[in-house]
């Protein structure tokens, strides 16, 4: 069975057949002219960027006030010693972690629900996706309301306290503001997973699974012999597609809904990095911090890989 | 096996589909119902909006709620910052596809040095998220003086090229080798090439390339916040914010800010919704049935 055909998203291999040999000195030139603006652009707000803030993570700099100041490792000594950092890197990951996971499992959840054909299946596929119209901003309003706290209020305390749950107070609360994050971050991700399990999942034969179930396999093992072989390897690209959306979300959604309250208890390490950054003008600290936030995510990136590994062997 | 089995089996083939559409249906509403609910909400009034059981379907309708958005003592929504926002959006989005179509052909076509290096700049800066380096950014753009105006606030987002890049080369590098050598044995220099060959051959990758970035740049929050302190400058997402913060949302009626997110997220559903399917395609690599 082929599982990609096509290659999902972006692939960084190479053309499949070697190049045949030009005269390479007039494409040379060509080129240069072709994806010169692009590498320009590029070059000046992405890469300097990136070499330069690991270079600014050496320095203070107040930038309304002269040239940066070069202090070695001060900013990564006093990183190590800010007990808030570490507390924002506890938060960050339980954020991705309790995001992602779910996400994973819930979308493929959904896809396989949504993947056969019935009338008006795109009327009900369209209820699934469109939710990743919304901005994180826009859906912050929306959930502030759902989640609102207090006796007549909140739609989703009514409907929580109709099963005769008391309902925990969402935003306010130190326990369940996070998970209220994640939430509306996990509820912003689901259309995009779903749609590339959806992809995987119609690579998967008619025929292999007719030829299962005739065997006599129920869903529960042509889910772990069938289904999961088929999609898995989409896994990973769920994972990092989702992960770099809860990264955003933890700044996006921090900022408009909770700024980081109650006591700390959603201050994600980007969140720290903006604070430190725009708030304070500890412009070389806040990049010390985004090189930890670099490793951090580079860091989930190795593991997840090392995972598909294993996933894959 | 008999007939009779065969039948009992027919039917709970069809039971089982029934289920499965009615869960299917089911779920499909409970993920739409913020949706909903913001849509219901903009139509209420706030004495509706507080009612419990909550309402589902507003028992009268209140589209002053929409004017109200845009005037008077409960302005949300100025004129200005829709036309920001479309600014940034088309600027970037135009801007940024020019640029990664044509890298996107020479770095599938094109023979040159340092091609596998350029590539995996491209794919490396996809798991650097803007977050990240927000802070050499804006001193970038800070230091070419152009914090508070259109360039500012356009050209450090369309210099993101990374993903359109990769994009369009995966696209362009599936199309046949023989028709460009034939269009250079006829003569065609790479710029003909470019804009006869390659940029109409790729429609489709430029659909999707659209139904992303598009949402992705009138999505955007974290990028006009710092570019654009001032007002004259701020854009749609911004206005949200402020209404959606908690406690400065309080000074503006419920009914109003559910009517002021509609009419933000309105086009982008529209769009969306046409451009479904380039959407999931840019996503896949193919097609969802």
């Amino acid at each position: 069975m082929t599982q990609v055909t096509n290659p999902p998203l972006v692939s960084v291999r190479g053309p499949a057949a070697p190049l045949p040999s030009r005269t390479s000195r007039r494409d040379g030139r060509a080129a240069a002219l072709l994806i010169g603006p692009n590498l320009l652009m590029f070059t000046v707000f992405v890469v300097v960027p990136i070499v330069g803030g690991l270079a600014l993570s050496f320095t203070t700099w107040d930038i309304t006030n002269g040239f940066p100041k070069w202090v070695g490792l001060a900013n990564y000594h006093r990183m190590f010693a800010d007990p808030l950092v570490w507390q924002a890197v506890e938060t960050t990951l339980k954020f991705i972690v309790f995001g992602v996971v779910p996400t994973i499992a819930i979308s493929l959840g959904l896809a396989m629900l949504i993947n056969f054909k019935f009338r008006f299946v795109s009327v009900v596929r369209s209820l699934y996706l469109i939710p990743a119209a919304m901005s994180f901003a826009a859906s912050a309003v929306v959930w502030r309301y759902i989640f609102l706290d207090g006796p007549g209020y909140g739609v989703l305390d009514y409907v929580i306290s109709r099963f005769g749950v008391t309902p925990p107070d969402w935003l306010a609360s130190q326990s369940w503001a996070l998970p209220a994050l994640d939430i509306i971050t996990v509820w912003l991700s689901l259309p995009t997973a779903t749609i590339l399990y959806l992809a995987a999942l119609q690579r998967i034969p008619d025929s292999v699974i007719e030829a299962a179930t005739l065997d006599g396999a129920g869903p529960l093992r042509r889910a772990r012999f069938i289904v999961w072989p088929g999609v898995r390897y989409m896994t990973v690209l769920v994972a990092i597609i989702a992960l770099l959306s809860f990264t955003n979300g933890s700044f996006d959604l921090v900022n408009i809904l909770t700024k980081g309250d109650p006591i700390y208890a959603t201050q994600t390490l980007v969140y720290y990095i903006f604070v430190n950054g725009f708030s304070y003008g500890f412009f070389g600290y806040a990049a010390a911090l985004s090189v930890l936030q670099i490793a951090l995510v580079g860091g989930i990136l190795v593991v997840l890989r090392l995972l598909s590994k294993l996933l894959n062997r | 096996m008999t007939g009779a089995s065969h039948a009992t089996r027919g039917i709970s083939t069809r039971t089982t589909r029934r289920v499965r559409i009615f869960f299917a249906t089911i779920c499909g509403l409970l993920l739409a119902s913020p949706l909903f609910y913001m849509v219901a909400g903009s139509l209420m009034s706030n004495t509706q909006l507080s009612v419990q059981p909550p309402q589902v379907i507003p028992s009268s309708f209140h589209f002053a709620n929409y004017s109200d958005a845009f005037s008077g003592m409960t302005q949300v929504i100025q004129p200005r910052s829709f036309l920001n926002s479309v600014i940034f959006t088309v600027g970037a989005v135009g801007l940024q596809w020019v640029l990664c179509i044509s890298g996107g052909l020479v770095i599938a076509k094109m023979r040159f040095r340092s091609r596998n290096l350029i590539t995996a700049m491209f794919a490396i800066s996809l798991f650097i998220p803007l977050i990240t380096t927000l802070i050499p950014t804006f001193i970038v753009t800070y230091e070419l003086r152009m914090i508070n105006t259109y360039p500012g606030l356009i050209l450090p987002i369309a210099a993101q090229t990374g993903f359109g890049t990769l994009l369009f080369r995966q696209y362009i590098s599936q199309m046949p080798e023989e028709l460009f050598d034939a269009a250079r044995i006829d003569g065609a220099n790479w710029w003909t090439i470019f804009r006869r060959l390659a940029v109409p051959l790729a429609k489709p990758a430029t659909a999707a390339y659209f139904a992303i970035s598009v949402l992705t740049a009138w999505n955007m929050y974290l990028w006009p916040l710092v570019a654009a302190e001032g007002g004259s400058l701020q854009v749609l997402t911004q206005t949200l914010a402020v209404v959606g913060t908690t406690g400065q949302g309080e000074v503006t009626p419920q009914n109003v800010i559910f009517a002021s997110v509609v009419i933000v997220t309105l086009p982008m559903i529209l769009v969306f919704i046409a451009v479904q399917r380039a959407f999931m395609r840019g996503l896949t690599g193919s097609g969802v049935e």
